[in-house]
């Protein structure tokens, strides 16, 4: 077995085990919930984070939380019926819809287009192929004693 | 007192502005009279700026309340340990004390190069005074501390004090925060100083390896501030804020994070100029974006534009701001662009397997960090500027975006020093990466084993494992190769080592305190947390711990009035002692805050807030959360400052190489006045 093909098992095999894990008590779905909302009493901190003592706001958007669980609402409905009361400020991420796509996209455009930067500046800084070939037969090394030279120099070179 | 400040803060300008034109003039006709009648208004502003600190402190000290300021601000049951932070508790106070530290930079950097760096110095003098000339501006005309409180009567204004001041936001009240703020501001401040370096050495075309070196050192010591800023920052907003955590993306916290961001591409790539040659107009760029984020950051933290549980002031500060920014940004760019040809680069790259592309690649991430942090932070005002709807971008954005780049960034940080500068072979690598490799397997199929299943977090420590193994690694076979030479015995070829080349090993002991703050970072997915009414004799258990309430008890110290729950603590029949949360009500302020109680050890922190009291039962409201690994974050951030001090204490290498190079600067001088 190759050693991508091991990887890849790894990966999907953790992944699934992440999946299975995340099988959610309704204590748990109020507690995630808590996460992904704004408290609106102007503390700028998440539901579950409102340092706020006797908070009435953070203890009406509980209320909801609670009443739409109770009438077995999924995650997602419960959040949407907290956008349809408070509007998208409620949300402590922007949906990932319409304008609000740029801010999940442009993180990752950027990421992409700073590797192609990296990658360029790279491929321009290299030597020419011949050259190097060139110079690699003019004075042919053996490959422990480079190796040891790599040592020496990373001691004295920093 | 008042009329002295005041006095201060204007011939602070005044000198700003002379120390900013002489500058120029000096660099210009390169005049040594003018060079030192501008030094001579640098010391000037740092004499001026500190009368008015100095002031503003009194007035604060004696309750002076004629004083808006201190009358804001203060009170008189303020303990005398938050008097001090009230200088920097407002707008006013913050500005001036912002202009107060620029003062003492300058101050420094012309007192450590009188003999140095004589073509670099006048333009450094002007770009630093004219950024004095800025902030002191501001904080004369727009949000000046010596204003006066008056009552207008019948015969007139007549000077008012109130008996009491309105006294500190109780959030502030805390030791960490007596040194959070000035050591963020000390951060801040200090990029002004490379900034200024680099547009002098563009200035005048000194482009050579000596204000690279110079400026490393500059950059170095305002990035370990922002650095301790933001760790005591986190330390704050644990204890203070009461839901268990210590970082929550706010806009203000982003703030700070930007230019340490920058700030560290900087001191990689700076790196491969010294070495190679290379990067000159990325390392410009780096220095700009620095500074440039470093004022942003002041900006967003004072100008109250983006909501924040930090922004403890706001004002109409934002346009001054947005001016100076794309002043900054015009007048960098511009010299930048005017000496593109003295920025060749000198070398070429000769394979990828090399440590310049290792810092290449960490450069990349870490810029890729900046532009997700900028783009969430201020990505509000955008959508409100375009589709007229208020957005709000917070944890849940920040963590899925920014936890892929920090693991990349956390690989890096142990694959870069395993890479040889030019090339590496791939024997080279193969001998390189298979202990921390090993290492790290051995560690993730334990941690798989031992029920550690969340992919992010098994990552996180399985990466932890491995930069871990490769920086004992590096000191291993260090040590070695010297108990080998220098017949040393172990202890004493670490020293040596350390100390022969302390850039280098400071750098790895930074590296291992991320290391340490990412096993922290990770604890928290094992985070428990529990909610209880408990009144004397209640029982609450979290997880494996109990907790009885004792009583509930109330008292008043001079500045609050508390209720406090006695819990005793047992785990597994064994006592753990007792823990008192408190809800205290800050009279003055007229405003409630938690008081943690926390009982921390290195594997986990029992976390105990109360939360209020019910209104039915009377009973209080406790809240347990039991929080792993918490204390790595702060021991972490502990282990990098003392890395960084490290790294800048010069190696016995360096002082040579600055002796040497002295001396033929020395004579270049004396050719340069001949």
């Amino acid at each position: 077995m190759s050693v991508s093909r091991l990887l890849k098992i790894l990966v999907l095999s953790l992944a699934l085990v992440n999946v299975a894990v995340a099988a959610q008590s309704p204590a748990q779905i109020e507690k995630d919930i808590g996460d992904k909302v704004y408290c609106l009493c102007g503390c700028v901190t998440t539901l579950n984070h409102c340092p706020m003592l006797q908070c009435a706001e953070k203890e009406e958007m509980r209320g909801i939380i609670r009443a739409d669980l109770k009438q077995g609402k999924s995650e997602p409905a419960i959040l949407q019926d907290l956008v349809n009361r408070f509007g998208e400020k409620v949300l402590a991420a922007p949906p990932a819809s319409g304008f609000n796509l740029t801010a999940w996209v442009l993180p990752g455009i950027g990421l992409l287009i700073g590797l192609l930067l990296a990658m360029a500046i790279v491929r321009r800084w290299r030597r020419p192929a011949v050259q190097a070939a060139a110079a690699s037969t003019a004075h042919p090394v053996d490959e422990s004693v480079r190796s040891a030279v790599e040592e020496e120099m990373k001691k004295y070179i920093d | 007192m008042n009329q002295v400040g005041a006095v201060g803060l204007i011939a602070a300008l005044v000198f700003a502005i002379y120390g900013m034109i002489t500058g120029a003039i000096a660099g210009k006709l390169r005049s040594p009279r003018m060079l030192k009648s501008a030094q001579r208004a640098v010391l000037g502003f740092f004499a001026m700026a500190t009368l008015a600190v100095v002031s503003l402190e009194y007035l604060i000290l004696t309750n002076d309340f004629h004083s808006a300021y201190v009358a804001s601000h203060s009170s008189r049951e303020l303990p005398m340990l938050y008097k001090i932070p009230v200088l920097w508790s407002g707008q006013e106070g913050s500005l001036l004390f912002w202009t107060w530290l620029l003062s003492i930079y300058v101050a420094m950097a012309v007192l450590l190069n009188r003999r140095k760096n004589r073509q670099l110095m006048p333009y450094i003098i002007s770009i630093c005074m004219g950024v004095a000339t800025f902030f002191s501006l501001l904080t004369f005309c727009v949000a000046n501390p010596f204003n006066q409180l008056s009552l207008a009567t019948a015969t007139g204004v007549t000077p008012y004090a109130p008996p009491d001041g309105n006294g500190m936001n109780p959030s502030l009240q805390f030791h960490s925060m007596v040194i959070h703020p000035p050591m963020l501001y000390l951060g801040y401040v200090g990029m002004a100083i490379p900034f200024a370096f680099a547009m002098s050495a563009l200035m005048t075309r000194q482009l050579g390896d000596n204000w690279i070196r110079v400026t490393r050192r500059w950059v170095m010591v305002p990035w370990m501030f922002l650095g301790t800023g933001i760790v005591l920052g986190g330390l704050w907003a644990y204890h203070v804020l009461g839901w268990g955590g210590y970082w929550a993306w706010d806009p203000v916290e982003n703030a700070s994070l930007l230019p340490w961001l920058a700030g560290t591409a900087f001191l990689h790539s700076v790196m491969i100029q010294e070495k190679r040659g290379m990067l000159k107009v990325w390392n410009m760029v780096l220095i700009i974006l620095t500074f440039f984020l470093s004022i942003f950051g002041t900006f967003l933290t004072r100008s109250g534009i983006i909501s924040s549980v930090h922004a403890f002031a706001k004002s109409d500060i934002g346009p001054w701001f947005s001016v100076f920014l794309a002043i900054i940004a015009a007048f960098s760019l511009t010299v930048l662009f005017l000496r593109l040809d003295f920025l060749k680069t000198e070398n070429r790259l000769d394979s990828i397997a090399s440590r310049e592309s290792g810092f290449l690649f960490n450069n990349w991430i870490l810029l890729a960090a900046v532009l997700a942090v900028l783009w969430g932070t201020i990505f509000p005002v955008v959508s409100k500027a375009i589709q007229d709807v208020t957005v709000t971008v917070g944890p849940p954005f920040f963590n899925k975006v920014m936890i892929p780049i920090g693991l990349l960034l956390l690989f890096l940080t142990g694959a870069g020093p395993l890479l040889a500068w030019r090339k590496t072979s791939f024997q080279s690598i193969k001998r390189n990466f298979t202990v921390p490799l090993i290492f790290a397997a051995l560690v993730g199929g334990i941690l798989f084993y031992v029920g550690v299943h969340r992919l992010y977090t098994w990552m996180s420590l399985f990466l932890c494992a491995f930069v871990a193994a490769s920086i004992v690694g590096e000191f291993y076979k260090g040590a070695r190769t010297r108990m080998k030479t220098s017949k040393e015995n172990f202890f004493s070829a670490i020293y040596n080592l350390t100390m022969r080349n302390t850039r280098r090993y400071g750098g790895y002991i930074v590296h291992f305190g991320i290391v340490l703050m990412f096993v922290g970072f990770a604890g928290q997915a094992f985070r428990f947390e529990t909610q209880g009414l408990m009144g004397p004799g209640d029982l609450l258990q979290a997880k494996d711990y109990m907790f009885r309430c004792e009583s509930i008890d109330t008292g008043k110290k001079a500045n609050y009035q508390y209720e406090t729950a006695s819990l005793s603590v047992t785990k597994d029949g064994h006592s753990l002692g007792v823990m008192e949360p408190q809800k205290r009500f800050f009279i003055a302020e007229q405003q409630p805050l938690s008081h943690v109680a926390l009982k921390s050890n290195l594997a986990r922190d029992l976390y105990v807030v109360m939360a209020g009291t019910d209104p039915d039962s009377g009973k209080a409201i406790i809240h347990v959360i039991i929080n792993p690994l918490v204390q790595w974050v702060w021991i972490g951030g502990m282990i990098v400052l003392l890395g960084t001090i490290l790294a800048l204490i010069p190696s016995r290498i360096e002082r040579e190489m600055a002796d040497l190079h002295k001396s033929q600067q020395e004579v270049a001088e004396a050719h340069h006045v001949r």
